[in-house]
């Protein structure tokens, strides 16, 4: 392609230039990504194939946290879903008597937070015919429309019609075929064609719309479909399903008028919205007695994750990006992770390459000093390592378990102890606005819980007898209903509790004894359940403990970004030239490319900036790269040092470019920089001065 | 002549008489307040002018035929044809038949412009006619004449919206008779007056005007309870519209237009906030006959002449002056609480009856308990702000601002949230402008709507909301940002402010009002949130904001 599209760029008949993107030139390192995670910081002691199977582990551990979140998403969703459903189906049976005319039932479902998974919940429900209930409900056919199918009015009844014909298909083989025919974006049409379809049925399913971002459809449109579709609702069971984001429950009445919400029967849905589902998951992900996470994550991620859900974005998609990326990051940070879930064989560990792995784990796992022994061969030491991990792995495991049962515990006593009207602790366990919730698991994860559990124990040694017994009753049903691994080892706390309350109701004057030996161990216990995760050995292959969430990567900010960026290329970009030392802490301004160097001017000027001075000094640093590059060249011709972009498939001939030539490519490459300057914002432009521009950004702070 | 509504008599009587004699090609009917009934009483009395054995009589052998469209359902030109011919011929396309439109014995499109329309017209016409002279016999027999010719009268209803869907079109249609060369009449039906969609340059003949007044109450209060017949069910005892209860249902009305009247004339609206509450309002009474029923059946040894309301039968009868006098003090109230949720469609009737529908026993209650009760509901549907408060802090603070942007000028800002390097205290504006200077009083800026800002100016007022009132998290980052205000310029670049921004413009409480194809100059915004929700945000926020207003009203 280059060969016959070559451009004579010296033809001075032509005015422009096309240069065809060709992808194939330079882009060498856009190979197909491998699926493997980003090299860890200690790559030197990784396996051979560590990468791939780290990341396997990292897949099957995500797959275990995102199925599980998206379980406990459906089950906060199932509520809404089947009261949707419900109403849809129920939509035409029973309406008021006594109206003027009939109206059009519409279903508007306010979902912020939950994603488009609600929706699709929804219609499959409403296509399985075979599970409605009996008490008279309709089946459905459903079509969704989102707002590029109705540009206007035409457009949207056709799409309309034809996606209702589409999905129930034409009934009967039409007879003959008519010279003129209704137009198929006319009611009547769709009207002829239900009659038909529902005599070939023998019954008659409502007619579903679902309306997808229903805030972005065009208002005056929608009205006139309203209008229409109402005029043949004693005909046509037609439902609206309207799917909003927008939090006020009143958009329709904003944005329609009181003559098109006169035809509606506007029914409001909102799925539940705000801290109540991040709580929800992560009560239920991570601090569930009956569900063990492979990679438990630790309190400075969840601590950026609270404050992102609260501050930026409140919706499940936000909680699953951070998780990933956190899953992600866990495991391309060390090259031990890869023990997550089990260890590798004793023929990968004895490799010779492996060795630095093995040392890394056997200096973690070592029990003591003494019993190391020198002569042992690699065998015998990968084998040990082996064993030491398995049984490490079941520890920590196990002291998870007991830190969740140990909150849950603590969870149970705050509900019980804030329905009874004590105050409790000064967090709150209520989903719905449980004001420090999550500072609660916070602190649980942190070690820091123990000034609660001791709180915990002082008010229950003031219970009342009858409240003693309530919550020895409910801790009681708590250990009852643990699923049977976990009750297993909760034998002693459950015989705690029966003999308390068999005391408890002996004597009626032994309240307070009960009440004070309760309140000692439910301290103890709590305090050997709750205890911090980073005392464990190997702590950091399953736990992501302190180690910070990667939170410019989410959410940068663009203005700081970018200049950063323009300031010091090297530090966001791999293999931008092979011959600067990337490491090097500092560079001097010859090294960088052209729109740095151009920027770094910029920065030097004034508020406005004479074009001409502006060349002329990045005319002397691309000068002075030149001389460089010569003298590299010179001193080693393989490693030929090249610019990237700009003029390099000139550079590479230097010697015998003259000095006509190199003063049109520093010209060149001086229009490109501020072009790309221009396109990032940086100039404005202004008639008032000739020659000059104003610069748009002041007091960045160079460090250089 | 037959008139389905009170008060339509005299135009009933002008329209039948002058479409069964000779009718002008051209009428205009306006109705600027109840445009709903307008159309349901000329559909009948034009059902009862087609009505074979009726025209043949009084009109001399004319026979009428009608067709009625609506101009917003047929939105473009061959819809609007197609609807006027089947709908004349009284056709109905059919699946079987390939959905096709009627079809005269001439093969030709009618369809598809105005010429083939007008053939169309005319082939309709000859159709109809012959089909007359088909039952000619049989009506000679009863009625002793034939038809001379057929009449047409073709009724748009919304005229108004020909004006912009269909404007090639409105010329031809008033002059559809002698384009035609038919005896035919068009009736257009409109809100709005023939001079605002009147084509230009006199191309349209001047129509009969026909001015419907605003129905009076006392007609309307007819009319609705002349409703209750259509709706009544004598089949089971417990029914809201038991024919027993059509003289408490009178009183109702008349009750409830005392109390709405003054502010809407439309018979519908009335219907419908009576439909909401009537059921509410019998209950105590279909109650009370339910338990002495029940009564009555259980014991058999009943004191007939104690139970003055109730036969021992069972059977409804009227409640007594006392009840009703009872109920109407119970209900007044509650009134005026439908007419404010219904009339604007906060909620809709069904929902809104079910949510006020009153205890049982409720005649046992002191007469304010319903004023209470209602006080109580329409305090529960304040909580609407919930969805607002379930938003991200962030989506908050820049609503808040946008709030600010679209009511202060934008000169202000520099004083409103401009500070120096050492003072702390923003610069209050001095003293709020006096109104009697003689000059035209300002207009606030809450009351004429919010103005469109820039995306600069609204990430600049988050800025220096973010600085003065936004708790800095602590974090890492705060600790390498220590340059004052340098955590807040790094916030309020962030990508999530960005998609916050086109995520609430999604939802609609910002609106862009620049075009998203425009890349030259920032996007421009307008804030659609109100003044009361501003403040809610405002109060969750702990921002002051009737402070950073220009203009505290």
């Amino acid at each position: 392609m280059q060969d016959d599209g070559a451009i004579n760029l010296d033809d001075v008949s032509k005015t422009a230039f096309c240069i065809p993107y060709n992808p194939g030139e330079d882009s060498d390192d856009l190979a197909p990504p491998k699926r493997v995670l980003a090299k860890s910081l200690f790559q030197e002691r990784d396996l051979e194939d560590g990468q791939e199977l780290r990341f396997a582990a990292y897949r099957k551990a995500w797959k275990k946290c995102l199925d599980r979140v998206q379980t406990i998403v459906q089950e906060l969703e199932s509520q809404s879903v089947k009261q949707v459903v419900h109403e849809v189906r129920t939509s035409y049976i029973s309406p008021l008597p006594g109206l003027p005319y009939p109206e059009i039932p519409v279903v508007s479902v306010i979902n912020p937070g939950l994603g488009p998974s609600f929706l699709e919940n929804i219609t499959a429900q409403l296509e399985e015919s075979s599970a409605m209930n009996s008490d008279g409900d309709v089946e459905s056919s459903v079509i969704h429309l989102y707002p590029g199918d109705v540009p206007n009015l035409t457009t949207g009844m056709r799409t309309i019609i034809s996606n209702f014909l589409a999905k129930g298909g034409t009934p009967d083989p039409v007879k003959r075929k008519p010279m003129a025919p209704l137009a198929s974006y006319d009611i009547k049409y769709l009207d002829a064609w239900y009659r038909a379809w529902a005599n070939a049925q023998g019954k008659s399913p409502n007619l579903v719309i679902v309306l997808h971002e229903f805030e972005q459809f065009d208002p005056p449109v929608m009205q006139d479909i309203f209008h229409i579709c109402s005029g043949h609702i004693s005909r046509l069971p037609i439902v609206f399903l309207l799917s909003m984001t927008s939090p006020s429950s009143n958009y329709l009445n904003a944005a329609y008028s009181r003559f098109t919400m006169s035809l509606l029967r506007v029914r409001n849905f909102t799925t539940p919205s705000g801290v109540r589902i991040l709580h929800t998951i992560l009560l239920k992900t991570f601090f569930d007695p009956e569900f063990e996470p492979d990679i438990i994550i630790g309190p400075a991620t969840l601590q950026y994750l609270n404050d992102y859900f609260t501050r930026y974005h409140s919706s499940v998609d936000a909680i699953l990006t951070i998780l990933q990326l956190a899953h992600l990051k866990h495991f391309s940070s060390d090259p031990l992770t890869i023990l997550v879930h089990s260890t590798p064989s004793v023929a990968t560990l004895s490799r010779p390459n492996s060795s630095l792995f093995l040392q890394a784990v056997s200096a973690r796992t070592k029990p003591s000093r003494e019993e190391e022994d020198v002569n042992m061969d690699a065998q015998s030491l990968s084998q040990r390592a082996i064993d030491q991990v398995d049984k490490i792995r079941t520890e920590f495991y196990s002291r998870h378990r007991n830190l969740r049962v140990g909150f849950a515990v603590v969870l149970r006593m705050q509900t019980f102890l804030r329905s009874y009207y004590y105050k409790g602790l000064d967090w709150s366990a209520d989903l719905e606005n449980g004001n420090g919730l999550c500072d609660a698991m916070l602190d649980a994860l942190r070690g820091s819980f123990m000034r609660d559990v001791k709180h915990l124990g002082m008010i229950t040694k003031k219970l009342k007898r009858d409240e003693l017994r309530r919550l020895l009753e409910t801790l009681y049903g708590f250990f009852h209903e643990l699923p049977s691994n976990v009750r297993s080892g909760e034998q002693e706390p459950r015989m705690h509790l029966v003999e308390m309350q068999s005391r408890l109701s002996a004597d009626s004057n032994s309240t307070i004894s009960v009440a004070s030996r309760f309140s000692d161990w439910v301290t103890e216990y709590l305090g050997n359940k709750l205890v911090p995760l980073e005392e464990c050995t190997l702590w950091d292959v399953w736990y992501t403990g302190q180690s910070p969430f990667p939170s410019e990567l989410l959410n940068p900010s663009l203005r700081a970004s970018i200049i950063a960026g323009l300031l010091r290329p090297y530090e966001f970009v791999e293999n931008l030239d092979n011959h600067v030392d990337a490491n090097s802490a500092t560079k001097s301004i010859w090294e960088l490319p052209d729109t740095s160097i151009l920027f770094k001017r910029y920065l030097d000027s004034g508020k406005m900036i004479n074009v001409y001075d502006w060349f002329e000094s990045f005319k002397i640093v691309l000068d002075t790269q030149r001389s460089h590059l010569k003298d590299a060249a010179n001193t080693d011709n393989a490693t030929s040092p090249r610019k990237r972009g700009k003029g390099k498939a000139k550079q590479a001939q230097h010697e015998t470019i003259d000095e006509e030539k190199w003063a049109v490519e520093v010209q060149a490459r001086f229009v490109r920089a501020m072009h790309e300057l221009d396109f990032l914002g940086f100039i404005k432009h202004t008639g008032r001065k000739a020659d000059h521009l104003i610069r748009t950004v002041f007091e960045i702070d160079d460090a250089e | 002549m037959t008139c389905s509504f009170p008060g339509y008599e005299h135009v009933c009587f002008e329209l039948g008489t002058l479409l069964s004699m000779h009718p002008p090609p051209f009428i205009y009917i306006q109705d600027i307040e109840s445009v709903m009934t307008t159309f349901s009483v000329i559909g009948t009395l034009l059902r009862a002018l087609s009505d074979e054995s009726y025209s043949s009589i009084s009109t001399g052998g004319v026979k009428i035929c009608h067709a009625r469209v609506d101009a917003i359902a047929c939105f473009n030109a061959r819809l609007f044809y197609e609807a006027v011919i089947n709908s004349l011929v009284q056709f109905e396309p059919s699946w079987e038949d390939g959905c096709g439109n009627w079809e005269s014995d001439v093969e030709m499109k009618w369809n598809e412009n105005m010429d083939a329309f007008l053939h169309g017209l005319r082939a309709a016409h000859a159709d109809l006619c012959s089909k007359n002279h088909k039952g000619k016999g049989k009506g000679k027999e009863r009625a002793g004449g034939g038809y001379e010719h057929v009449r047409l009268v073709i009724v748009v209803e919304r005229a108004e919206r020909l004006k912009e869907s269909l404007p090639e079109l409105l010329v031809p249609l008033t002059r559809l008779a002698e384009l035609a060369r038919l005896d035919l009449s068009v009736i257009f039906i409109s809100q709005v007056g023939w001079e605002d969609i009147r084509p230009p340059l006199g191309a349209s003949p001047d129509p009969y005007y026909i001015d419907i007044q605003s129905p009076s109450k006392e007609n309307i209060v007819r009319g609705l309870v002349a409703n209750f017949e259509a709706i009544s069910d004598a089949q089971s005892s417990y029914n809201p519209y038991h024919p027993a209860l059509k003289p408490l249902y009178a009183h109702f009305i008349a009750i409830l237009c005392d109390v709405c009247f003054p502010f809407t004339h439309s018979p519908q609206e009335l219907q419908y906030i009576a439909a909401a509450r009537w059921p509410g309002f019998v209950k105590p009474v279909l109650d009370d006959h339910l338990q002495t029923r029940d009564k009555a059946l259980d014991e058999e040894d009943v004191d007939m002449e104690d139970d003055s309301a109730h036969t021992s039968k069972g059977e409804l009868v009227p409640p007594t002056e006392e009840v009703r006098m009872r109920l109407n003090k119970l209900f007044n109230a509650s009134l005026s609480t439908a007419f404010e949720a219904l009339l604007p469609r906060l909620t809709n009737a069904a929902d809104w009856a079910r949510a006020n529908e009153p205890p049982g026993e409720l005649l046992s209650f002191p007469r304010t308990f319903m004023l209470e009760q209602a006080k109580s509901a329409s305090k529960a549907g304040d909580d609407k702000e919930e969805g607002i408060r379930a938003l991200p802090r962030l989506s908050k603070f820049i609503l808040l601002a946008a709030f600010l942007a679209s009511t202060n000028p934008p000169k202000s800002d520099l004083r409103m949230f401009g500070r120096g390097l050492d003072e702390k205290k923003r610069k209050r504006r001095v003293v709020t402008k006096s109104a009697g200077k003689g000059g035209v009083a300002k207009v606030s800026q809450r009351l004429l709507g919010p103005t469109p800002f820039a995306l600069d100016r609204l990430i600049a007022i988050l800025g220096a909301l973010l600085e003065e009132n936004d708790v800095q998290p602590d974090r890492s980052l705060s600790k390498i940002l220590t340059i004052p205000g340098e955590y807040t310029d790094m916030e309020i670049t962030r990508v999530s402010v960005y998609s916050n921004i086109m995520e609430l413009t999604a939802m609609r409480l910002l609106h862009r009002t620049s075009p998203p194809e425009r890349l030259d100059g920032p996007p421009m915004f307008r804030c659609a949130v109100s003044y009361d929700t501003a403040l809610g945000i405002a109060k969750q926020l702990d921002v002051a904001l009737n402070d950073l207003l220009w203009d505290p009203v």
